[in-house]
């Protein structure tokens, strides 16, 4: 009795017990899974995934060819889907801050305009999205027999966008550490400049100096080490066009609808979070002479953030989940090469735990970056 | 759609494996007490099945849906034919929610060991073939070195195309898309070079095109594909599958029709033996109902109500129709005139 009455050790001991259910409960479910599925006859196992695949995909960040075996097809899926949410997640935040801000200020057109894109955005199925833009865009675009050029290198077909290859040159590792060299002291200096503008208000320049140091470290060591800059340019022959490089076009369709919906959704976070700054804040900011874009920057923001990061977070996690739409119009991420896999393997219950393991994976890092991010601007605001 | 549909069925799978008892279960019982047999089918392949304007799904590969509930109920209309799509039909029968497809399923060898599948019977001799627009100027599918080939995403397509230009050390490039609309759309806007898939849906994919004639179907079948039916794994279902099949291609062998049925039975003394056997009163189909625990006149009730095989064939897809599928010389003719039909003895 005394156990219970002691406050930590009362919550202790019932938040043991719960687990222990939980823990059960699970262990209930699994083996009754596994015994069910003996009693028809399926035994669980992995050994198919060392098999030979035997399909194609359309696109593959790593070497991949009909021969190699379900585990490398899941791993290519894997990174294409980890590919497709990174743009995603880049255009959508892009977008979604650009509207957010546009929708919170005060131009009554740009308001409407906004409202009217996040109103549109928010009431349609994102299914419905993309293939209205699928088969816009390959009604719309050019057969590659017939691209649009434009700079002698770049052709727009309703096949894919190509775009010259740079070609790897062996001098270039050296540019890439005279870029990380470049990087380190530009954080530096950048520092260097906030403690002196604590210490004294003196603003030093950051924009010109750190992107002319750029310049010349690159054309330097270009020049020292031979560095010759070739691109390999896309040139049609036979069904298609070889060389350079490419963008499907269902990629291209896939980061923007996800983008174009997510951001819409990202404009109302981000709206919500500047509005939830006081009003006197701005106006005190303002009358100690600050622009409009320094109230913005130094002011707004980052106690918007604050607010805007945990459900940001969310979206994320919904944005990469629904990059699995890709399978209806043939890029093949995850879910696409699973759904093929258990066609041909017949086995569902395995390749299915696989998936959503990843799933949970992706999303359970992308949560622990953002409260490591949310931490951090709560001290730097605080 | 159809990922929400994949992992909707997945879930199916897992909670009916830890939801049911794990009986050999007699799926002939559980149809004949729910009063229909749930037949899945192509939601839109015209000819082998798809809506027509009342919504009700018509076409070659629902008439054996048809033949079934006629001979389980003495009644096709029993027959519960849903669309599906390919990737979650097999799924669908093995999570139990559906008594059978005649769905242009392949029967493959890796499908029909997995214990909650079985295939009964081959109903069409298929094999993958290639569409080509005419403008390509393509006249084989050698030529095909470096093209774009549209395919279903999750079928054998995949397979055959990565097998058939393997072999061959060519290249070319796969696009897999899951959604028919998108597929056909982007082999129509000429996003693909090459549509990929078996070659009577080709046929069936070139009446939606703005202008059929514009496509062609090269002369290289790449692959077999042996349509068959597919069905939860039960002995009695199998064997009425199997052996209504095999009453239309008996049926198809000795001209009898579903026009001229009635009057057969009427005058049955004077027919074939074979004939007498499958629609006596005393016939072997008698003996085997008792046994199968259907109605006595099962086999009538399958060539009155859809017909001999022939009569199905030529319903859908012969030459009355837009497809005019030849079906001479070809695999699915019967055995007598040289195809791969060939009717097993019901005595």
């Amino acid at each position: 009795m005394n156990l219970l009455a002691n406050k930590e050790k009362r919550s202790f001991i019932i938040q043991l017990i719960l687990a222990a259910i939980l823990f059960s409960a699970a262990y209930l479910i699994v083996q009754n899974i596994r015994d069910n599925l003996a009693d028809v006859g399926i035994r669980l196992s992995f050994g198919f995934l060392s098999g030979e695949a035997g399909f194609d995909v359309n696109e593959s960040l790593i070497s991949y060819s009909a021969s190699d075996s379900y585990a490398r097809v899941l791993l290519v899926g894997f990174l294409n889907t980890l590919e497709l949410s990174f743009v995603c997640i880049l255009g959508s935040t892009i977008i979604g801050v650009v509207m957010g801000i546009v929708r919170a200020g005060s131009n009554w057109l740009g308001t409407r305009l906004a409202l009217a894109y996040v109103e549109v955005l928010r009431n349609l199925p994102k299914l419905l999205i993309l293939l209205a833009v699928f088969i816009v865009m390959i009604n719309r675009l050019p057969t590659v027999r017939h691209a649009w050029n434009f700079f002698n290198g770049i052709f727009i077909s309703n096949r894919a966008f190509y775009y010259p290859k740079l070609i790897w040159h062996d001098g270039m590792v050296f540019v890439l550490a005279g870029i990380l060299v470049w990087f380190i002291a530009a954080v530096l200096w950048g520092r260097y400049v906030k403690r002196i503008q604590d210490l004294t208000g003196k603003q030093l320049p950051t924009k010109w100096p750190v992107l002319g140091v750029l310049f010349l470290t690159v054309l330097l060591i270009s020049v020292l080490f031979h560095v010759s800059y070739q691109f390999s340019l896309p040139v049609f022959k036979g069904f298609d066009f070889t060389g350079g490089s490419r963008l499907s076009v269902q990629f291209v369709a896939l980061a923007f609808t996800l983008s174009i919906y997510h951001g819409g959704q990202i404009t109302e976070l981000v709206r919500g979070g500047i509005q939830s700054v006081q009003k006197g804040q701005i106006e005190a900011a303002a009358s100690l002479g600050l622009k409009p874009s320094q109230v913005t920057r130094f002011v707004v923001l980052p106690q918007a953030l604050r607010m805007i990061i945990p459900p940001m977070g969310n979206q994320y996690l919904n944005l990469i989940k629904n990059t699995s739409i890709a399978l209806a119009i043939g890029y093949s991420d995850l879910v696409s090469v699973m759904s093929t896999s258990i066609n041909q393997t017949f086995r569902p219950i395995e390749l299915m735990s696989i998936t959503m393991m990843t799933y949970l994976a992706i999303s359970l890092l992308v949560t622990a970056l953002l409260n490591w991010f949310n931490y951090r601007t709560k001290i730097v605001t605080n | 759609m159809k990922r929400i549909a994949t992992l909707a069925f997945g879930m199916f799978a897992l909670t009916t494996a830890f939801g049911t008892q794990a009986t050999a279960g007699p799926v002939l019982d559980e149809i004949k007490a729910s009063g229909s047999i749930i037949c899945l089918t192509n939601t839109n392949s015209p000819g082998f099945s798809a809506p027509d304007s009342k919504g009700v799904f018509q076409g070659f590969n629902t008439e054996f849906g048809r033949m079934a509930a006629a001979a389980i109920f003495g009644d096709a209309t029993k027959a519960d034919i849903r669309g599906i799509g390919f990737s979650d039909s097999m799924k669908t029968i093995v999570a139990r929610k559906a008594h059978m497809a005649s769905r242009s399923i392949t029967s493959t060898g890796t499908r029909d060991a997995d214990p909650g599948l079985v295939f009964p019977v081959t109903t069409f001799y298929d094999g993958q073939g290639f569409m080509v627009a005419n403008k390509l100027g393509v006249k084989s599918a050698t030529e095909l070195t470096g093209a774009v080939v549209c395919a279903e995403e999750g079928s054998t397509t995949l397979l055959n195309i990565a097998d058939w230009f393997g072999n061959r050390k060519m290249d070319y490039k796969v696009e897999n898309i899951g959604d028919k609309t998108a597929r056909l759309q982007a082999f129509y806007a000429g996003k693909c070079d090459v549509l990929a898939s078996d070659y009577t849906a080709l046929l069936s994919d070139r009446q939606l095109a703005p202008n059929p004639a514009d496509y062609t179907i090269l002369p290289e079948i790449i692959s077999n594909e042996p349509l068959t039916l597919a069905c939860q794994p039960d002995q009695e279902l199998e064997a009425i599958l199997f052996w209504s099949f095999q009453v239309m291609l008996t049926a198809e062998q000795y001209g009898v029709t579903s026009k001229n049925i009635d009057a057969i039975v009427k005058d049955i003394d004077k027919q074939p033996k074979a004939v007498r056997r499958l629609f006596g009163e005393k016939g072997a189909t008698s003996d085997m109902a008792e046994k199968l625990q259907i109605p006595t006149n099962w086999a009538y009730s399958i060539i009155k109500q859809v017909g001999n095989y022939g009569e199905v064939y030529e319903r859908h897809l012969g030459d009355s129709t837009v497809f005019k599928l030849v079906r001479k010389g070809t695999p699915n003719d019967l055995s007598s005139r040289g195809g791969l039909m060939y009717a097993y003895p019901i005595r």
